[in-house]
C-alpha cells in the first residue's frame, strides 16, 4: 500500500478535500441556530442545508439514473457488480484490520480476496462466504474509533452524505490508499466511483423510498441510524451499560 | 474507490434500519440454531422460547400464499400486538417528553404509534419472504431485560444481525426494542420525536403521526386491489 504523505496527491483526491475543506468552513462559521438543540449536532443548521443538497441531487440526478439502471439490468447481474466492487475493496479492509490489530480479521479478509478474486471470477460472485469467510469492513474512521478517536460532532458531507469529523479523515486516509488512481487518468477513479455509486443505489430504491416516506424527520432518523451504526462498528457489538440505562429506563 | 466503500458502508447502516423493521414483521424463519447447551439463564431461556415462537408464527402466515395479503397483514399484526409492548415501546420512545403529555394525549400518541409502525411496515410483506432467521445468541442485562441475537439468513439482507431486547411483564416476555446492527428502533423514534416535540410541543406530534396514519391507510388500500 502506498503511503499517503510525500507524493502529490492526484487531482481527484484534491477535488474531493476542497469540497470537505468548503464543507468544514461553512460548519464553522455558521451562527448557531434558536431554540433546544441535539448536543450531538452543533452544526445542525448547516447540516440541514446541506442534507436537503444532497436530497435534492439524489431526487432529480442519482435516483433518476439509477431507475433506468434498474430498468436495464436484472438485480442479480446488479448484485453481482456489487460484490465486484466489495471485493476491490478488501485491500483497504485488510490493512485497516491489522492497524485494529485483528490478525484474525485481516486473514480472513487476504482469503475471502484470494478465493473471491479466482474462483468467484474478479469478485463477481462470492464463494468465501459460503465457506464461513465473512466479510469485515474495517475502515480508517473505524481504526482511528478504535485508536481512541472520538467521533466529533455529526457532520453532513455534500455529495457523500452522512458523517463526522473522525470519518472524513478516515475517507481521505482511505481514499489515499487506494492503489490504482495514481496509475490511471483522472477520470477513471471518477466513473467507476459513479458507477459503484448508481448500483448500490439502483438495489435500494424500494428500501430510500420506503424510509423517506415513513419518517417523521428523515434528517434526524439519518442522522440517529448513521451515528449508531459507526458507533457499533467501532465497538464490534460490546455493550456500553449507560447509554442502555439512559434508553431503557426512565427512571 | 475506497470513498464509496465508505460511503455504501454508512447508507448500508440507515437501510439495515429499515429491513430491521421489516424483519420484525415480516421475516420467514427455517432453521434455528440448536440451543445453547447448558449456559442459559432461566430468564434467557424463556426470552428465547418467546423470540423463537414468535418467529415461527410469523413464517406460518408467510407461508400460507392462498390468504389474501391484506388478512395475512392482520395476522401479521395480531402476532406483533401479542409480543411487542408497544405500551413501554411508546413511553421510552418519548422518554422525558412523556410528562409533557395529558392523559388523553397519551393515550391517542400509544395509538397513533401503534398504527403508524404498522403502516409504516406491515403493506410491504410481499417481498420478505425468503429469509431465515436464526438466533445465534442470547444475553441477560444487569438490571433483568434479555436481549436475543438474530441473524438473517439468505435472501437480500443475508448476514444482517438484529437484537429483541425482551423484558418481563406480570409474568410474560414482551420485545420492547429492535436493533438492526446496532440502529435501536426506540433510539431512532426518540431522536426523531424529541426535535419535534421540542419544536412544537405534543401537539405538532400527534398531529404528524395522524397525518401520517392517514396518508398509509390510503397506501395500504390502493396496494390492497
Amino acid at each position: 500500500m502506498r503511503p499517503c504523505g510525500g507524493d502529490p496527491a492526484p487531482r481527484t483526491r484534491i477535488a474531493v478535500l476542497s469540497v470537505i475543506a468548503a464543507a468544514l468552513t461553512a460548519g464553522i462559521s455558521c451562527a448557531p441556530i434558536a431554540g433546544p438543540r441535539d448536543p450531538s449536532d452543533p452544526w445542525e443548521r448547516m447540516n440541514r442545508g446541506i442534507f436537503r443538497f444532497n436530497e435534492g441531487l439524489d431526487r432529480w440526478v442519482v435516483e433518476p439514473a439509477a431507475k433506468g439502471m434498474d430498468f436495464v439490468l436484472p438485480d442479480p447481474v446488479e448484485r453481482a457488480i456489487g460484490k465486484f466492487f466489495d471485493n476491490s475493496s478488501i485491500p483497504i479492509h485488510f490493512a485497516n484490520a491489522l492497524l485494529q490489530f485483528k490478525p484474525v480479521s485481516a486473514v480472513e479478509d487476504l482469503a475471502r480476496f484470494a478465493i473471491n478474486s479466482s474462483i468467484g471470477i474478479a469478485g463477481f460472485f462470492d464463494p468465501a462466504s459460503h465457506l464461513g469467510l465473512e466479510a469485515h469492513r474495517e475502515d480508517f474512521g473505524q481504526t482511528l474509533g478504535v485508536w481512541g478517536v472520538p467521533p466529533g460532532p455529526y457532520l453532513v458531507l455534500p455529495v457523500f452524505g452522512p458523517s463526522n469529523p473522525r470519518d472524513t479523515v478516515g475517507l481521505v486516509a482511505d481514499s489515499f490508499s487506494t492503489v490504482y488512481p495514481w496509475f490511471v487518468p483522472i477520470y477513471v477513479p471518477y466513473a467507476i466511483w459513479t458507477g459503484r455509486m448508481l448500483n448500490w443505489r439502483s438495489l435500494n430504491l424500494d428500501e430510500i423510498a420506503a424510509e423517506r416516506e415513513a419518517a417523521l424527520d428523515y434528517y434526524v432518523a439519518v442522522r440517529n441510524a448513521y451515528m449508531s451504526y459507526r458507533e457499533n462498528q467501532v465497538r464490534d457489538q460490546e455493550e456500553d451499560e449507560a447509554d442502555e440505562d439512559e434508553l431503557y429506563y426512565l427512571d | 474507490m475506497s470513498s464509496t466503500t465508505w460511503i455504501e458502508r454508512k447508507r448500508h447502516g440507515l437501510l439495515r434500519l429499515v429491513r430491521t423493521a421489516m424483519a420484525m414483521l415480516v421475516v420467514v424463519v427455517v432453521g434455528f440454531a440448536a440451543p445453547g447447551a447448558g449456559a442459559m439463564t432461566e430468564s434467557e431461556a424463556g426470552a428465547r422460547a418467546v423470540i423463537a415462537e414468535t418467529v415461527e408464527q410469523v413464517l406460518a402466515v408467510l407461508r400460507d400464499k392462498s390468504t389474501p395479503t391484506e388478512d395475512r397483514i392482520r395476522s401479521l399484526e395480531q402476532i406483533v400486538y401479542g409480543r411487542f409492548d408497544l405500551y413501554v415501546m411508546s413511553r421510552l420512545v418519548l422518554a422525558r417528553n412523556w410528562k409533557r403529555f395529558s392523559e388523553t394525549q397519551k393515550a391517542e400518541y400509544v395509538e397513533e404509534f401503534k398504527r403508524y409502525l404498522t403502516n409504516s411496515y406491515g403493506s410491504r410483506i410481499e417481498r420478505y419472504d425468503q429469509q431465515e432467521v436464526n438466533i445465534i445468541g442470547e444475553r441477560e442485562e444487569p438490571r433483568g431485560d434479555v436481549v436475543i441475537q438474530t441473524k438473517i439468513v439468505g435472501g437480500e439482507f443475508e448476514g444482517a444481525l438484529v437484537d429483541y431486547r425482551l423484558r418481563k411483564e406480570n409474568g410474560d416476555w414482551r420485545v420492547i426494542d429492535v436493533v438492526i446492527e446496532g440502529i435501536s428502533m426506540v433510539s431512532n423514534y426518540r431522536d426523531q420525536f424529541k426535535s419535534i416535540v421540542s419544536s412544537g410541543g405534543p401537539e405538532l406530534l400527534l398531529e404528524k403521526l395522524r397525518e401520517k396514519n392517514a396518508a398509509g391507510m390510503v397506501v395500504d388500500e390502493a396496494s390492497a386491489q
